[in-house]
């Protein structure tokens, strides 16, 4: 290390020296102009670098907007299901992701139904028709805006991609990067492929109708059990539950027992009140036939079987309050009877409502079971934005590090750059005091030479070199 | 030597009375085999009746009918009217007879049944509607018609008629003869609503069967007399609530007519005789004592042969019940002072009467009808004709049916009879061509002081007794001994007769 540093400065020394003595004084305005340019261009570099991102060492740095795709792609919910020991399920994903499939029923579990069990299973393919979307979206996210366009990581500021353009059909003035150009090319194809997987997709999803075929909304609540039979094309969230096939034959078992007991509720009462007085009336009978009897023998010993006063209702006092006295009871067998039908309408209707009430217990117990994987889903995806963010933040850290490092070698060289051109015009005292004038441009071919041989030269060490051997440093050096 | 003369005393004869039921030979001599025009007096002896005296004047509505039903209407303010029915009209008044037959009203019949009950009259015969008295009306009317009737209806157009208890009763109908109607309280015009009512009796009857023919009240109970049955209720004020006390089988009354309150008893004429209820206070049976015991036979012949009316009266002032069967013109006087020893009353027979009907007023006074109007039982004459007083002992054995008696004297003792013609008869071994002998009383009357003081009068105090002996022919082991006389203003009291005959040998 040490002897690399050594070396480093002896060329940049033994490289003055032969400024001062072989360049010609015109030679170092020339180096010093060109420095300062080449410390602009790698500020501008860096600048774009760090969003575009780049390749140290052969590894690919994301850029800032690339980071910003990924944390936003890496942030996207993530779809999850909840599945209970009864086989009941619940779904949370967004739209476009893909579906879960219907466990199925554990060994243990309920004998099976004739109900058939309302299917979360895509149509065949299509899992992995969704699969393949992801990733294609996925690679699609990784390609830079500047080629797949779209807006920055708040929504903003629409641009148009360079990835629809044709390769094979390129203007004339149109300066692109190879780069630029396998990016192209990657974009294009996975945007052909995303095509095609969209319209296999299309061929395998069944007919939409109803409320897909309406705008679609963010969020979107899907019926038990209906999950299946939708197919969402949204990008909002899509909650769905599902019951297993027996608590569903339990909860129609449960709505057919709460529309009939509501049915029942519902039907007029006079029919059961009459039945009920019939049944009321046929137990007193027997006891008001007895008593009706006892006292017509009473009043037969008396000699009073054919007594009619009209201040006892055409009868005897005795026939009266009997008379009364089951008119009484008549009445009161006919209010209890509506009582009673009025109580068995009300029993009717509460059994109705508990079957309601009841039918709904499975979709109940299924949120609250699926209440904590919630909560675990929001720890996952707190845990997942952390992780975004922290990768975020650490890559940008990096970024910041190399915009750093880049601008300090960019500053070097602007300085020495601009050493250069005041030392070409300052007059120099040797050590005997004679001054020497400005000699301009020295001579530049030392410089070249030194360049030429490849070491110890101030390209060297300004970092101008072409190490790559790609033939670009001169210009790279002076554009073009 | 000559034989002594045997003397049969006959005090008092006849003091109890006809008696046609048991055998002469074994009677009692102070039974009557014969009591005409007599009735028993307050001495306990055989007298003439009284005669009656018409106080009608102008009977121009009645024509040539009579009488058949007298009823004198009071109400509360002291209002009185006399109403009599005949010759098919409502008659009022006394001495002019007036008709108050209401316009319209159609009477074929008279067999009226009269009532006063609070303050109004009512008249009832079957098949006709109630007719209806009051002063606050002034005229009879027809019962629907009044003011306040309610629920007259055909179906309670009864024969016989009660008022007791607050109420008016009401039964046997042309068609309905076990049912009774009473009216609302204290309005006899009402028969519907209020406390009105009715009962059927149909299933009550002891035997089954029965036909009211009469109503009573008596001691708190409702008596319902059938032919032939006779059942009673307690409780009638509360008709509603009123219950069976008592039935009597085989025992009914003959005629609503026949019915008389004797103050502790109800009179009534069964088809075997006259009858009573004795009334009990600790048994709550109903005993019933023959009171015509002695003339069953002939109660039995005359009600059986009645094609007319039964009408009855009972006087407390009198002390009699009478009976009279119309179609026949008998009446039968029973007196109701006491009884036999058999429980019968004492009765005499008062023939050819032409009384068709009677009332007790108020004050006492007993109104007799007759096709003369209306007359009260007073004096002794009917309405200045003289009627017969008839006597005739039973058959006399003199305690020795064996033997022969040769009747030698009548000594009879009489009260009254002033210049009166007095016939003694007799007969032998049930003959019945009686011996006679006559003398006529003297004059009677009673004179005084300073009113014909030493002319015509004797010096008498009270009334006279008369006795003479009479001389009689003939012989038999029995002998039947009569008096008869005409009575024709006087009245005659028979005291009692002395019999002097001859005990002969046995035969």
């Amino acid at each position: 290390m040490s002897n690399g540093i050594t070396e480093f400065f002896g060329d940049i020394y033994g490289g003055l020296q032969q400024i001062g003595s072989a360049v010609s004084p015109a030679l170092p305005a020339v180096v010093g102009g060109l420095l300062t340019n080449e410390a602009y261009d790698r500020l501008s570099d860096i600048g774009e670098q760090s969003i575009l991102g780049t390749t140290v060492g052969g590894v690919r740095v994301p850029g800032a907007m690339e980071l910003a795709e990924r944390g936003q792609a890496e942030s996207q919910f993530k779809p999850f299901t909840v599945t209970t020991p009864t086989g009941a399920m619940f779904t949370a994903r967004m739209g476009g992701q893909p579906m879960q499939t219907m466990p199925a029923p554990s060994s243990g579990g309920f004998a099976p139904s004739p109900t058939a069990p309302p299917s979360m299973a895509l149509p065949p393919g299509m899992g992995g028709l969704n699969r393949e979307m992801e990733d294609l979206q996925r690679q699609l996210m990784s390609i830079p805006r500047s080629i797949r366009g779209g807006t920055n990581e708040f929504g903003q500021e629409p641009m148009l991609g360079m990835g629809e353009m044709d390769l094979n059909n390129l203007p004339p003035m149109a300066r692109i990067s190879e780069q630029q150009r396998e990016d192209i090319r990657r974009y294009q194809n996975i945007k052909s492929r995303m095509d095609e997987v969209a319209a296999e997709r299309r061929s395998l999803s069944p007919p939409q109708g109803g409320l897909l075929e309406g705008p679609l909304t963010n969020f979107t609540e899907v019926p038990v059990g209906q999950l299946a039979q939708q197919q969402p094309t949204t990008g909002g969230l899509e909650v769905g539950m599902t019951l297993s096939p027996q608590e569903q034959a339990m909860q129609q078992q449960l709505f057919g027992g709460a529309g009939g007991f509501f049915g029942q509720a519902v039907q007029p009462t006079q029919a059961r009140e009459q039945a009920i007085f019939e049944r009321m009336r046929a137990a007193q009978r027997p006891e008001e036939e007895r008593q009706r009897l006892a006292l017509e023998e009473r009043l037969a010993a008396q000699g009073r079987l054919g007594v009619s006063s009209a201040a006892y209702g055409g009868a005897t006092p005795e026939q009266l309050a009997m008379a009364t006295a089951q008119e009484e009871a008549r009445n009161r067998a006919m209010l209890g009877a509506m009582q009673q039908a009025q109580a068995e309408q009300a029993q009717q209707a509460g059994l109705g409502q508990q079957f309601l009430g009841a039918s709904y217990l499975p979709q109940t117990q299924l949120l609250a079971a699926a209440q904590p994987a919630q909560r675990m889903a929001e720890l996952q995806q707190q845990a997942q934005l952390y992780g975004t963010g922290l990768f975020g933040e650490t890559a940008m850290s990096g970024l910041e590090s190399r915009l750093l490092a880049e601008q300090a070698r960019a500053n070097l060289l602007g300085g020495i750059g601009s050493n250069v051109l005041a030392g070409l015009f300052t007059p120099q005292v040797t050590k005997s005091g004679t001054v020497i004038d400005p000699g301009g441009f020295g001579d530049i071919g030392s410089i070249i030479e030194g360049i030429g041989g490849g070491s110890g030269g101030l390209f060297d060490f300004l970092g101008i070199t072409d190490q790559n051997n790609d033939g670009t440093w001169l210009s790279r050096l002076f554009g073009g | 030597m000559a034989q002594e003369l045997k003397s049969i005393n006959l005090v008092a004869p006849a003091f109890k009375g006809v008696n046609t039921e048991d055998s002469p030979l074994a009677q009692d001599p102070s039974f009557a085999e014969i009591a005409d025009n007599a009735v028993i007096d307050k001495r306990g002896r055989i007298a003439a009746r009284k005669g009656h005296t018409v106080v009608t004047t102008n009977k121009t509505v009645l024509g040539t009918d009579s009488l058949y039903s007298i009823k004198e209407y009071r109400d509360d303010a002291g209002n009185t009217k006399v109403f009599s029915v005949g010759n098919n009209k409502i008659i009022s008044g006394t001495t002019t007879l007036a008709d108050e037959t209401p316009g319209s009203y159609t009477i074929s019949a008279n067999d009226w049944k009269i009532v006063n009950f609070n303050d109004h009259l009512f008249f009832f015969q079957r098949g006709y509607e109630p007719l209806i008295y009051s002063n606050h009306v002034g005229s009879v009317e027809a019962l629907s018609s009044h003011p306040h009737a309610t629920g007259v209806a055909s179906t309670m157009y009864g024969h016989e008629v009660l008022a007791a208890y607050g109420r008016l009763w009401t039964a046997d109908f042309s068609t309905n003869k076990s049912t009774i109607y009473w009216s609302d309280l204290l309005d006899g015009a009402s028969w519907s609503g209020g406390s009105s009512g009715n009962i059927d009796v149909s299933k009550v009857w002891p035997d089954g069967y029965d036909e009211i023919v009469a109503l009573a009240a008596h001691n708190g109970l409702l008596i319902i007399f059938g032919k032939h049955s006779i059942i009673v209720y307690d409780g009638a004020t509360s008709p509603a609530s009123m219950t069976l006390s008592d039935t009597v089988a085989g025992i009914g009354c003959v005629n609503r007519d026949t019915v008389q309150y004797t103050g502790t008893d109800v009179l009534f004429l069964s088809h075997t005789g006259l009858k009573s209820f004795g009334r009990t206070i600790q048994e709550k049976s109903m005993p019933i004592s023959s009171l015509s015991g002695n003339i069953t036979k002939d109660i039995i012949a005359a009600l059986q042969n009645e094609t007319q009316f039964f009408r009855s009266v009972y006087s407390p002032e009198e002390g009699f019940y009478l009976l009279t069967f119309t179609g026949q013109d008998v009446t039968y006087c029973f007196d109701v002072r006491g009884t036999l020893e058999n429980g019968s009353y004492r009765v005499t027979r008062w023939p050819s009467t032409k009384f068709t009907s009677y009332t007790r007023l108020e004050d006492g006074t007993l109104h007799i009808g007759t096709s003369s109007g209306i007359s009260t039982y007073t004096g002794y004459s009917d309405n200045g004709s003289g009627y017969r007083f008839k006597y005739y002992s039973p058959s006399l054995t003199f305690g020795d049916s064996a033997r022969i008696k040769i009747l030698k004297k009548l000594k009879p003792t009489l009260v009254g009879a002033n210049n009166s013609v007095v016939f003694m008869k007799w007969a032998y071994d049930f003959d019945t061509t009686y011996a006679t002998t006559e003398f006529t009383v003297g004059t009677q009357i009673t004179g005084f002081y300073g009113e014909s003081e030493y002319t015509t009068v004797e010096f008498t105090g009270g009334q006279l007794t008369n006795q003479r002996s009479l001389n009689t022919t003939g012989y038999g082991t029995s002998v039947q001994v009569g008096l008869e006389s005409e009575i024709d203003g006087s009245p005659l009291s028979l005291q009692e007769i002395n019999v002097m005959a001859l005990i002969g040998k046995l035969l």
